[in-house]
């Protein structure tokens, strides 16, 4: 799984049957993630009721294609989980080349919520 | 499978049925000398892996045989997870 940013939200009356009724998200992910063609987002359905703004987890591939309860959805991205916090080790972080993606983004928000 | 170092623990109380309960950390790649590679991947942990440990992160739909082994896994949403937690390597 990665971590994201919810950045907006994809409105679409006519989709695919197998998408009915399914929220679709557009989350930036955090970190060395690149989204394939160089988009710097993704797609993803949102069975958590993730708004804009939250840090989401995110799990992609075969098991976000099953998770709306069949195998030949058309989906490769879903958001599991909405995160309160992230306890991190800073030192761990702090070698160069160590989570350089992770560090910047989360530092200021996820990190410092961590303290509380 | 992949080596990584565990970072932290990563706390989302709102999240997908089937994992309620589990833990959530954040594990730093390592590449075959031992050096991180800057990727840094969320990973379902059902052994209790500290921070600092060394650990193996099993990726993809065989993930989730970690959390329920078998057929009747397919509404896990799950694509990685601690497999095993390492103490040495040669």
């Amino acid at each position: 799984m990665i971590l994201g940013r919810v950045v907006g939200q994809v409105w679409a009356t006519r989709r695919d049957p197998r998408l009915a009724r399914t929220k679709l998200l557009v989350v930036r992910p955090h970190g060395f993630y690149e989204p394939p063609l160089g988009t710097r987002h993704l797609v993803a359905t949102d069975e958590v009721h993730a708004g804009i703004g939250d840090e989401v987890v995110v799990c992609l591939g075969k098991p976000a294609r099953e998770s709306l309860g069949s195998n030949d959805t058309p989906v490769d991205a879903a958001i599991l989980g909405v995160v309160d916090r992230v306890d991190l080790d800073e030192e761990r972080l702090s070698p160069a080349g160590a989570a350089p993606g992770i560090r910047r983004p989360l530092a200021a928000a996820v990190v410092s919520a961590g303290r509380r | 499978m992949i080596r990584g170092t565990v970072l932290g623990q990563v706390w989302a109380a709102r999240r997908s049925r089937g994992l309620d309960g589990r833990k959530l950390v954040l594990v730093a790649a390592r590449d075959a000398d031992g050096a991180a590679t800057g990727g840094v991947v969320v990973a379902v942990d059902t052994l209790d892996a500290r921070t600092g440990e060394d650990v193996t992160v099993a990726f993809g739909s065989g993930a989730r045989n970690v959390l329920r082994p078998g057929a009747e896994n397919r509404d896990l949403l799950c694509d990685a997870a601690v497999a095993a937690i390492v103490e040495g390597a040669g």
